[in-house]
């Protein structure tokens, strides 16, 4: 990227300023977390696709750092720093540095070194109404700034978790379509899977293995694979353990023995999958759908219009709002709803703001409990560059 | 680096040699220049190319750079060091050598991974028990996240390996790993298998052009001329690696 000229560092900062300002205004606490963080910790949570984007470094003393790609891990530390605990209500805000290696080269979308300015809350009682207090308060901020036509965009990790758990289904196919959800081909490849027989029964791994095992009789089967393993002169090596291997066999041998998923489920899971639409029209829709599959999902769905009840008395027109039940799908570590603002001088590919509930991050980074997490921030660089009409 | 055209090949080790024969084969005998052991080197036969010898990852690096016009190394090597692969190389003849498999290999003993997708499920479940992603020992980062990304496997964590990466699992080092093979034999030695959808890479030596070097008219002739012997060298450039499943 071209040096930053002493101009648009300025206007950078009277801008961040004004955020800021607009971010405690609303009670969010200002701090800054150390923009070096410890490589480990945070890689570990954020995982390598990140990582391979993250500038990491060793230092003289030999400790493996990096600059931090986002602020939210760094501000996830800095809570339990002060609150090892994890649950205790607080809500943070903060404008600073993010570092990422960009492959198609360092663009003013996408420079390798841009300013985060978001706001987190922490341990929140009300879900719904902190998803709406955090997408106000950056509706609000865009807004301030000069963002006067914009586009929201959409989605809930959560229902599609709510849809699983309504479906009957084995919980170990539930965890699995859970898992694959944000990776489109896995997740059809494996619903595929799921609803042929064929392919449930197809000859697993080690088939004298897992024949043995009796899904229903799970005590007996760790020695069963241990005599195996024994019989086949294979001994343990490294740290995975037999527990952990016979559980996979085990979960093989039941598939083995179970009935595939019917068609109309794998259907329904689909055609929720590819629901698309004005919020509250996307709400109906669902529950049309959801009623001709005869699954009952009225208690996240009225969460769902709750929130979107609280955004409207924030302020936050949600008429044109667009819910995509697959929006969210590659942002890997957001549990619940997801959101985007979407400017037509940057384009979908360059979101001005996003950010979203991730109620398994503070436990990842070290709370003993979960805490629920919403968040979101503004990409300030973009916002600047809407504003003055410079989007590349 | 006015007329000349500037040769990368291998120092040391088989590559060395085999580029040695495989030149000569080709009725082209390259001798060190200066001092014997030099780094600079020339060929009898076509005296406007000077040659460097240098580390076989070095001259991936060199490519990269433009600071070389051709060079012979590892397609792997390459691939690995150089993001945009196709933007700043051509990849001109495969040399028949250097063969070598970039694959993922995992303990013989976990009888229920056989594929990437088990490689998948088996993280979460090894997440759960321990708290952590599983380790992947390698020195290919890039290739191994290029490839576990195309196949959708996302729990895992990156261990760099600059050497004997076999031995990683069985130091506790890491749980799976992303390395070289020729036979086989190393691995299943070393208590590891492939993964049945696991090979990354079919990597050979080739002769490599940077499309950063400065090309004047006179390396352009050289590199023509050293084509033209090149040509009984009967095989086809690399095919870009397969990117679907």
């Amino acid at each position: 990227m071209i040096a930053e000229s002493a101009q648009r560092f300025e206007a950078l900062e009277a801008q961040a300023q004004r955020l800021l300002a607009s971010f405690t205004r609303a009670g969010y606490e200002h701090v800054a977390p150390s923009i070096i963080q410890p490589a480990n910790m945070f890689l570990d949570v954020v995982g390598e696709s990140l990582r391979a984007r993250t500038y990491v470094f060793t230092d003289p003393g030999g400790d493996e750092l990096c600059l931090r790609p986002d602020l939210t891990v760094p501000t996830c530390r800095l809570h339990l720093a002060r609150h090892p605990q994890g649950a205790v209500p607080a809500r943070y805000c903060y404008n600073g540095s993010a570092f990422r290696y960009q492959q198609g080269g360092d663009t003013s979308a996408h420079p390798r070194e841009f300013r985060q300015a978001g706001v987190e809350s922490f341990a929140a009682a009300d879900r719904e109404q902190a998803d709406a207090e955090v997408l106000a308060i950056i509706v609000e901020a865009v807004r301030d700034a000069g963002i006067a036509s914009f586009q929201l965009r959409f989605g809930d990790l959560g229902l599609f978790r709510a849809l699983l758990g309504a479906l009957s289904l084995p919980e170990r196919w539930r965890r699995r379509l859970q898992h694959q959800f944000w990776r489109p081909d896995a997740f059809r490849a494996e619903l595929n899977r799921l609803t042929s027989a064929a392919a449930l029964r197809a000859p697993a791994l080690k088939a004298e293995v897992i024949d043995r095992l009796d899904p229903d009789q799970p005590a007996g089967a760790q020695s069963e694979v241990e005599a195996y393993l024994e019989r086949a002169g294979l001994t343990l090596l490294g740290t995975r353990t037999l527990p952990e291997i016979t559980e996979r066999l085990l979960a093989a041998a039941a598939d083995a023995r179970e009935s595939p998923l019917p068609a109309a489920t794998a259907n329904a899971i689909e055609s929720y999958v590819a629901v698309k639409a004005p919020a509250r029209a996307a709400v109906r829709e669902l529950n049309r759908l959801l009623r001709g599959h005869r699954i009952d999902l009225s208690e996240p769905l009225q969460a769902f219009q709750r929130r979107l009840d609280d955004l409207d008395t924030a302020g936050v027109i949600t008429d044109e709002a667009e819910f995509s039940a697959e929006f969210g799908r590659n942002l890997e570590y957001y549990t619940g709803f997801v959101f985007e603002i979407v400017v037509p001088e940057l384009g979908p590919k360059s979101p001005l703001a996003g950010g979203g509930r991730y109620d398994s991050l503070l436990a990842e980074v070290g709370a003993p409990v979960a805490v629920a997490a919403v968040g979101s921030c503004i990409h300030t660089e973009r916002l600047l560059a809407a504003l003055q009409g410079t989007a590349a | 680096m006015s007329e000349k055209l500037i040769l990368a090949l291998p120092s040391k080790g088989r590559l060395m040699e085999q580029c040695a024969t495989a030149l000569a084969r080709a009725g082209l005998s390259v001798a060190k220049s200066g001092s014997v052991r030099g780094y600079r080197g020339e060929i009898a036969e076509l005296p406007d190319v000077e040659v460097n010898f240098v580390s076989s990852s070095e001259i991936a690096h060199f490519l990269q750079q433009g600071t070389v016009h051709l060079g012979i190394t590892g397609e792997d090597l390459v691939r690995e060091t150089i993001p945009d692969c196709e933007a700043r190389v051509s990849f001109l003849k495969r040399c028949g050598f250097g063969h070598a498999d970039v694959v993922v290999a995992v303990p013989i003993c976990w009888i229920d991974v056989g594929s990437m997708a088990d490689l998948e499920e088996t993280s979460l479940i090894y997440r759960r028990v321990h708290g952590r992603p599983i380790r992947v020992a390698t020195k290919y980062m890039n290739l191994t996240r290029r490839f576990f990304a195309q196949r959708g496997v996302a729990g895992y964590r990156i261990v760099p390996s600059l050497g004997a990466t076999e031995g990683a699992p069985a130091a506790d080092l890491a749980e799976v790993i992303v390395d070289i093979t020729t036979t086989g034999a190393t691995l299943r030695a070393n208590g590891l298998k492939v993964l049945s959808d696991g090979v990354i890479l079919k990597s050979q030596a080739n002769l490599i052009a940077s499309k950063l070097a400065s090309w004047s008219d006179g390396a352009r002739q050289v590199k023509a001329a050293m084509l033209a012997r090149l040509s009984c060298w009967d095989w086809e450039p690399s095919a870009p690696p397969q990117s679907k499943r």
